[in-house]
């Protein structure tokens, strides 16, 4: 590694330590929330069905896939298999995302809102968008990287495995909110 | 303005001590206080000697030739390791032996109203009001013969009184300073508190935690009775609050189910 | 993200390129300095109106109350009071230490004294300029709202800060603000540790860096893992005052309730102890050089000294439950963050020893750096012991949010900074723009800082010990607490002498800017990478990176045969 990527890889990783104590923040507040409530979901609210949720798990699972696929296909040098795969994980990041927008809509449906459901409502649509926030960052790295992969420079490699690391990121983030505030 | 009052100088630390204490477990933080004080100034006067001391003997001018030394040599290591381990076995673990023992024999030791006299009280803070709240002859909280009065709390001596506490709207900070103690009101959850007094008097509560413009409005009467005094005052009360207590109004009827 | 591999950038050429969208990190700190400058005057007039309305409640403000508080006949009204407490603090710590200790000294120490040519990232280093100059904006933008600016006091608790407790937009703009600082400060730590960790010059290990790098790396680390945190807080803060969620609301006044006002106390203090540090650390760094360098003698035990800032970091971490004794947590945490608390005052007991070690046996220069950094243990002293008494419960449960805790933060945070940072702007200030700095006001300034502090700082501890508690507007609505007034207004008398005097540092500064003596090289005679360029640097700082081999505080070594009483870090170690 020379000094411009390990550079890079540095910036990349203290900037994954600063997202992970954000989100950490809010899953510590998460525990507490949980911990001190007599019943959850409150009194009164129907636990949210898991099929969306589930449905974003799958799709971000699957995007996570193809951009290991990218990064692969850089190594080998096939740049053009690369930016295939990276059109498919964009592809499937902006599912995630629409995914989202239905399932905040549905949750009103269902009779969740935001400001008269207390904090489980706070919290569905609290995270959900912060979360959605960090992921539209995501997107846009994906789509430098595309410019990247296009121009196939030296710095290809590198691009393509910090923009990796971040989405793998967002996929933890979201397995854990999953696990967290959908399934258990 | 200021310049004037420079001529009282004598007397400030007389000024600054704290408001008397009235309770009986008060003087355990006040003496902590003065035994932390104690070995501040005596460390304090230590790095002043190193401070100025040095300053003064090691000057450019006593002191021509500089000590050459990284100061990483055994002794020079030990004297330091001394100074951190003399620091931390004289100050630190004495104050916080002594601070858990107080906490535990005493500011963490509740009374129980079943096996020993308790007088208990329910406080609501609210912007910018003390409300407080006492069981009445039913001996039950929330309930329509509870005393309740406003920005005056009334305690007897001899007793212990425990108080829970939750606040309205804003965290407030319940603080008798003759007392020593504090605690802050929470919104959605309960406080408590225990002290006893042995002063009658009148003494000052006010909100030690900002709550808004008028915090330092936020201040109530503490009225110390002796014992006798007191139950005069809390039967007039009683029967004063059984005539007019309107279970109607909404104002009143703040009291919560006390619970342990 | 382009350059980093210590290249020479091209030198820009217009105006606009060199001194305002600059990614040179010599100028980024001059305007770090400037900002950091022009917030510290700003918080500074707050505080004495602050102070005059504490010590003369009622009594309409000399010269400037007609002006700003003309519809109450120039008193500060009580609102207002809250706001200005709300806003000097929050100015205090975010927008006038932050940006002049690690903005200014860390974006001009950095590269210079690890001999690189710039920051790892010149471009991310701008945006972190041009985030916290927005960030600025926004606060002064709350300043002038109808309703005012926020006023739940620096750390804003909900529930006073969530729609309950301030209705205005000023506090949801000061969230706002605090949020982009939080991305120019975490934009500044990404861009410290890597240029710390990747650019050093050849040669140069950990250990020999001057402390000064190891308390802004220290720093920088902190910023990049806590400053987050504090941003999820104030995001759910702003979440429950526009959108309408409740992750703060609890109690009768929460129609939906179930939120955990506490909550937001943990976070922001789990963010704001390490934040404690993250003012203090460059401090601390900057002062055991410069006892070093103006003792003429190695700094003692300096390895020590950094081992111990690191433990420092690591403690400020475990440490923040005794921001909250009164709030009744278990009884379990609470004893633990007590005892957690004890142990900072090992490190911190190191640092004192190795401070009077390094000037035992010296040949002691008293400029004026050296009088502020000999300030700084002073002043550091009594705040750090008087931190005993806050760290034990049963005292903190009498002396919590009293005055008592002012005057200790003040002395650690304040005084200790100030001095510090002043130190660093005398000693840096020729390299910075090649001019001295006049040595006579300096010292006029230092003492005229210095005794002037003591009695503000110490006088609060002193009404604090009393039984007076903060940000009331009228202390003496409580009768026990009118036997405070002649210190009050001591208190008082000093700060408006503290801030008198700080007029000869601006005059000396512009002064020296414009017709200063004409900086040397070395003016100091100290061997650190900086010192070996010209002052001020060329654009690139160093023609030929440095080779380094030996350590930053080789002073006094009798054995020199240079003429000097020093070596430069690119000289070979002579042997003792």
């Amino acid at each position: 590694m020379n000094r411009g990527q390990l550079q890079n890889s540095l910036a990349m990783t203290v900037t994954l330590i600063m997202g992970s104590m954000l989100f950490a923040t809010l899953f510590l507040g998460y525990a507490v929330y949980r911990s001190s409530a007599v019943m959850w979901p409150p009194l009164g609210i129907q636990k949210v069905s898991l099929f969306l949720p589930l449905l974003s798990t799958l799709i971000i699972l699957v995007s996570s896939w193809f951009m290991n696929q990218s990064k692969v296909k850089v190594e080998s040098g096939d740049v053009g298999k690369a930016l295939t795969a990276n059109n498919m994980t964009l592809a499937f990041g902006m599912l995630f995302m629409i995914i989202q927008g239905y399932f905040w809509y549905h949750l009103k449906s269902t009779g969740i809102f935001l400001t008269t459901s207390g904090i489980f409502g706070s919290i569905l649509y609290g995270f959900t968008w912060i979360h959605a926030f960090h992921v539209v960052f995501g997107l846009l790295a994906l789509i430098y990287l595309r410019f990247a992969l296009k121009q196939n420079g030296p710095q290809v490699l590198q691009v393509t495995v910090n923009v990796e690391k971040f989405w793998h990121f967002l996929g933890v983030v979201w397995l854990i909110m999953f696990i967290t505030i959908f399934v258990l | 303005m200021g310049f004037l009052n420079l001529n009282v100088t004598a007397s400030w630390w007389d000024l600054a001590k704290p408001p008397v204490d009235i309770s009986t477990n008060g003087h355990l933080i006040d003496s902590l206080w003065n035994y932390t004080t104690m070995l501040c100034i005596f460390y304090f006067v230590l790095v002043c000697i190193g401070l100025f001391g040095f300053s003064f003997f090691y000057s450019q001018k006593r002191n021509k030739k500089p000590y050459y030394t990284y100061g990483n040599k055994k002794k020079h290591l030990l004297v330091t390791a001394v100074i951190g381990a003399a620091v931390f076995l004289t100050i630190d673990l004495n104050i916080a032996r002594i601070a858990n023992n107080d906490l535990l024999n005493q500011f963490w030791k509740w009374p129980d109203p079943k096996t020993e006299k308790v007088l208990r009280v329910e406080v609501m803070a609210q912007q910018w009001l003390w409300s407080f709240r006492y069981a009445g002859p039913d001996d039950l909280f929330g309930t329509a013969d509870d005393v309740v009065t406003n920005n005056d709390l009334r305690v007897p001596t001899g007793t212990k009184i425990l108080f829970h506490l939750t606040s309205k709207d804003v965290i407030h900070s319940f603080f008798v300073p003759n007392v020593r103690l504090k605690v802050d009101t929470i919104p959605g959850r309960v406080t408590r508190v225990w002290w006893e007094v042995k002063t009658p008097g009148v003494y000052d509560i006010a909100c030690a935690e900002m709550c808004g413009t008028h915090h330092y409005l936020m201040k109530a009467k503490l009225t110390v009775y002796s014992e006798e005094d007191f139950k005069r005052w809390m039967t007039s009360s009683e029967k004063i609050a059984l005539n007019t207590n309107d279970p109607s109004d909404a104002n009143l009827a703040w009291g919560w189910k006390w619970e342990k | 993200m382009s350059g980093g591999y210590n290249e020479i950038h091209p030198e820009p050429t217009t105006f606009w390129s060199k001194y305002i969208i600059s990614f040179d990190h010599k100028v980024i700190a001059k305007q770090f300095l400037w900002y950091g400058i022009f917030f510290l005057g700003l918080g500074g007039m707050m505080a004495l109106l602050i102070r005059w309305t504490l010590a003369y409640p009622g009594v309409p403000v000399p010269v400037l109350g007609s002006l700003l508080f003309s519809e109450s006949g120039g008193v500060v009204p009580p609102d207002t009071y809250s706001m200005l407490f709300t806003m000097h603090g929050t100015i205090m710590i975010f927008y006038a230490i932050t940006p002049i200790l690690i903005g200014a000294f860390g974006n001009y120490c950095i590269p210079l004294q690890i001999g690189a040519r710039d920051m790892a990232f010149p471009m991310l280093n701008m945006l972190s300029f041009w985030f916290a100059f927005l960030s600025g904006v926004v606060l002064i933008i709350s300043l002038c709202l109808p309703l005012g600016a926020a006023a739940g006091g620096w750390t804003s608790y909900p529930t006073l800060s969530t729609l309950i407790g301030s209705p205005g937009a000023g506090q949801t703009l000061w969230c706002v603000a605090i949020f982009l600082f939080g991305v120019s400060s975490t934009m500044g730590a990404v861009n410290y540790v890597t240029t710390v960790i990747t650019l050093r010059a050849p040669g140069m290990g950990y250990f020999d860096m001057p402390l000064t790098i190891w308390g802004l790396w220290l720093t920088a680390i902190l910023n990049a893992i806590f400053v987050p945190v504090l941003g999820a807080g104030v995001l759910l803060l702003i979440l429950d005052r526009v959108m309408g969620t409740t992750f703060f609301l609890a109690g009768a006044s929460a129609t939906s309730g179930s939120g955990d006002p506490v909550l937001f106390q943990h976070v922001f203090w789990i963010f704001g102890h390490p934040e404690v540090y993250i003012l203090i650390l460059p401090a601390w760094g900057i002062v055991s050089d410069l006892l070093s360098f103006f003792s003429r003698k190695p700094a003692f035990g300096a390895k020590a000294t950094a081992l111990a800032m690191t433990a420092v970091s690591i403690l400020s971490t475990l440490v923040y439950g005794h921001h909250m004794f009164t709030t009744q947590m278990s009884p379990l945490l609470t004893q633990s963050f007590m005892t957690l608390t004890m142990t900072i005052s090992i490190p911190s007991a190191i640092f004192f020893a190795n401070w009077l070690g390094t000037i035992w046996k010296g040949s002691i220069r008293f400029d004026s750096p050296m009088l502020f950094s000999l300030g700084v243990v002073f002043v550091f002293g009594l705040g750090g012991l008087t931190g005993l008494h806050l760290g034990t419960v049963t005292t903190d449960l009498y002396l919590h949010d009293t005055y008592f805790v002012v005057g200790h933060f003040h002395y650690t945070m304040a005084a200790s900074v100030l001095l510090g940072g002043f130190a660093g702007i005398y000693f840096w200030f020729p390299k910075m723009f090649g001019k001295m700095m006049n040595e006579t006001m300096a010292k006029i300034h230092f003492w005229g800082t210095m005794i002037p502090l003591n009695g503000i700082f110490f006088g609060m501890l002193m009404v604090g010990y009393g039984g007076m508690h903060r940000r009331i507007y009228n202390p003496f609505v409580y009768e026990s607490l009118q036997r405070l007034i002649p210190i009050n207004s001591m208190i008082t008398t000093s700060a408006i002498l503290m801030g008198a005097f700080q007029i000869v540092f601006v005059i000396n500064f512009l002064w020296s800017l414009k017709s200063g003596a004409k900086a040397v090289n070395n003016p100091w005679n100290v061997g650190t990478l900086e010192w070996t360029i010209p002052s001020p640097p060329v654009h690139h700082n160093y023609d030929e990176i440095p080779v380094v081999k030996c350590g930053p505080h080789e002073l006094g070594n009798p054995n020199l045969k240079n003429g000097r009483d020093f070596q430069y870090q690119t000289e070979e170690l002579v042997e003792a």
